[in-house]
């Protein structure tokens, strides 16, 4: 069923767009970091009510036909919503910290409450939009105003992250725009009226009888446009820049979000791309290249990194690549692939902020002399190590459920050899990912004189307790047993994606 | 109306010829405002039979103005306050660059003239025309060190896929078209912030030497 409902999609692109005005005339810091908590609280309950409008009575369309939400993008906009919750609360503290040291000025403050606004914004249009071309607008904005969140601290390396980034996207989304045209013009020799030839709907509804030679150089052009942004290999070098020198709230949204928000573009083009092309796989083929790429060249890369927050940038992209590989490998792999979704932005940002806390009390994220964190951080390196377990898929957290869903699913099909280097891939992020996790537990620090006084155990909130604890519960709940909701959510999502009704 | 659309097309090329071979930033800035100026003509002369809407005169207007004017002014001051002239040695000389920019005009020849690609009038220049703008555009973002030429870059390639979504979709919602102009807009006014940030930082604009971050 079909519903009318423009009230109630609205409020998700207005409450974010109207905060970020507001957070520029605040007067404190503080009052800054609350309002920005405050906003997205008032955005979680808008996307809450949109989200139990889609799975109680089915997809929601507003505006003409222009906003459209179904199960595929109100999955993603619940993920957006919790990233963005966990880490605006995280950033109470990490720039409260920074606050009391001096370090985040009244002019900073203001800047990122209206930049992370502004970017929230953003991907929400990215994900209720049905048009393409809006899409892409989305994407593009998001890059924008996602930029000087990098630099949010002028620094050499937060500018020249800053500067690689703007332009590596830049550029790659451009190449999307492409894409987005080529559908266009396919959509006009279908007879599509010059209205409707970029709405995905009207699309879908047309798929088999698109120009299958314009929809293939179409989809190449949006896997090497969006997969840039979602930092699919070989396209992914802006990636460890950024998310390394970012402040860490920002690089929990970036490796938590903002690549998700990317890929969804890629995922929603696939059903019409594969229709087009009549169903031979040609599409999820490429995906699965792409996937595997990611996937070998991060874990090429883990083995000898040095810097935390670089790790965690490469596993974003190991990340996204067995996102990819799953819904290439289709059948049971797209739903495992929209579980790892879920599992990745639960896990990411959390990693993320451990590192960023650490970062803070240690001077570095250099993972030699995070060695023993655990001990004179119990909170944060005990977060960084049990992190870092679940990212690579130790059980019987759900990313080991996830990645072992996808490895069945290549299994089905009787692709061994994608099989192999699949699990090649997991097991040298797994060693090396290892080796630094059991050191932050129980190294010791190698690299660092002892300090004339040793840093003193931290004391922490229960909010921060909550932050650490919740999303690992969280993860290791639905790892053991997986509630009918999110089954069927995931069903709905991924029939989606492989073209179902 | 096709004579002066093809003329257009070949003023566009020479532009683009143009800036390959210049050195003096200000300069190649009002190369790309004179291409911006041109393209933002491009829609009018294209449905003039047809009758033109008061929805594209915006629009013209709208990227007349933006590409033309404001675009120009936003790098002239950003040149201004990091205060350098030329590109002295770019990764590619001025003469390759050249001879490149023509090797990629008879590329987008060749492979348009073997892509499947739906028939409407005029596409015989406007589409080879765009797919070299995008690609000495790209060009352009790879071979040159100062950062401000990787923004005029950016613009080429920009200016490229406009060409191709007049060529390729009849006519793209207004919406998206202001959206998309108001990306470019900002994008322009981000990256020109930027480089001025690089240049207080670095006290160079020498986007090649923002080489630290590895691995």
């Amino acid at each position: 069923m079909l519903m009318e409902m423009s009230w109630l999609l609205w409020p998700l692109l207005i409450v974010p767009a109207l905060g970020a005005l507001v957070c520029l005339l605040l007067r404190s810091p503080k009052t800054v970091l609350a309002g920005v908590c405050a906003v997205v609280a008032a955005e979680a309950v808008a996307t809450g009510a949109a989200v139990w409008a889609v799975f109680a009575h089915g997809p929601v369309e507003a505006c003409a036909g222009w906003f459209y939400l179904d199960a595929l993008s109100a999955y993603h906009l619940a993920i957006l919503l919790a990233v963005f919750g966990l880490s605006s609360v995280y950033a109470w503290f990490y720039f409260g910290h920074e606050e009391r040291a001096g370090h985040f000025s009244l002019r900073t403050a203001r800047r990122f409450g209206a930049l992370w606004l502004g970017s929230l914004g953003a991907m929400a249009l990215v994900l209720i939009s049905n048009n393409l071309g809006v899409v892409w607008v989305g994407v593009e904005a998001t890059t924008l105003l996602t930029a000087f969140l990098i630099c949010l601290h002028r620094s050499p390396g937060s500018l020249e992250a800053m500067w690689k980034y703007l332009i590596v996207c830049s550029v790659g989304v451009a190449f999307a725009f492409i894409g987005t045209l080529l559908i266009g013009a396919a959509a006009g020799q279908a007879h599509l009226p010059a209205g409707d030839a970029l709405l995905w709907t009207r699309l879908r509804d047309v798929a088999p009888d698109l120009n299958p030679a314009l929809l293939k150089m179409a989809f190449i052009f949006m896997l090497v446009g969006y997969g840039t942004k979602a930092g699919l290999a070989p396209m992914h070098n802006w990636l460890p820049d950024a998310h390394s020198q970012a402040p860490a709230p920002v690089s929990a949204v970036f490796s938590g979000f903002l690549l998700n928000s990317a890929l969804y573009c890629i995922l929603r083009c696939l059903p019409l791309v594969e229709a087009a092309t009549g169903n031979i796989g040609w599409a999820t083929g490429l995906l699965t290249l792409v996937g595997l790429v990611s996937i070998v060249v991060a874990a090429a890369f883990i083995l000898f990194q040095r810097d935390a927050k670089r790790l965690l940038a490469y596993s974003s992209v190991e990340h996204m690549g067995i996102i990819a590989l799953g819904v290439g490998l289709g059948g049971v792999g797209v739903f495992a692939a929209m579980f790892h979704v879920l599992n990745h932005s639960l896990c990411k940002p959390l990693a993320f902020f451990s590192a960023g806390r650490l970062g803070q009390r240690f001077g570095t994220h250099d993972l030699g002399v995070l060695a023993g964190a655990a001990r004179s951080a119990p909170l944060w390196g005990g977060g960084l190590f049990v992190s870092l377990l679940a990212l690579i898929g130790v059980a019987p957290f759900a990313i080991f459920m996830s990645e072992f869903l996808i490895l069945k699913a290549a299994v089905d099909k009787g692709d061994f050899l994608v099989m192999a280097i699949f699990l090649a891939g997991l097991s040298i992020v797994f060693v090396a990912a290892l080796r630094y996790a059991i050191a932050a537990a129980w190294g010791k620090s190698s690299e660092q004189p002892a300090p004339a006084q040793p840093l003193p155990i931290e004391k922490s909130t229960l909010i921060e307790k909550a932050l650490v604890w919740a999303p690992l519960g969280l993860l290791l709940a639905v790892g053991l047993w997986m509630p009918d909701f999110l089954r069927e959510t995931l069903t709905q999502a991924s029939g989606i994606i492989t073209g179902g009704p | 109306m096709n004579e002066p659309i093809d003329g257009l097309m070949v003023l566009l090329v020479l532009l683009n010829l143009w800036l390959l071979a210049s050195s003096r930033l200000i300069a190649c800035t009002r190369i790309v405002a004179a291409e911006g100026i041109a393209l933002g003509l491009l829609p009018l002369l294209l449905s003039w039979d047809q009758g033109i809407s008061g929805r594209l005169w915006f629009i013209a207007a709208a990227s007349v103005i933006i590409r033309g004017v404001i675009f120009p002014q936003l790098l002239l001051k950003a040149l201004r306050q990091a205060n350098v002239q030329r590109e002295v040695e770019p990764f590619v000389g001025y003469s390759l660059s050249i001879v490149i920019g023509v090797l990629t005009l008879a590329i987008s020849f060749w492979l348009i003239s073997r892509l499947p690609l739906p028939e409407t009038p005029h596409l015989a220049l406007l589409l080879p025309v765009a797919l070299s703008t995008i690609l000495i555009g790209l060009f352009v973002i790879i071979s040159r060190k100062i950062a401000i030429n990787q923004v005029l870059g950016y613009l080429v390639m920009e200016n490229g896929i406009y060409v191709l979504g007049l060529a390729l979709v009849k006519e793209i919602p207004a919406l998206v078209e202001l959206g998309v102009l108001l990306d470019a807009f900002v994008g322009v006014f981000v990256m020109t912030i930027a480089t001025y940030h690089i240049s207080r930082e670095f006290e160079h604009l020498d986007a090649d030497q923002l080489d630290s971050l590895k691995g």
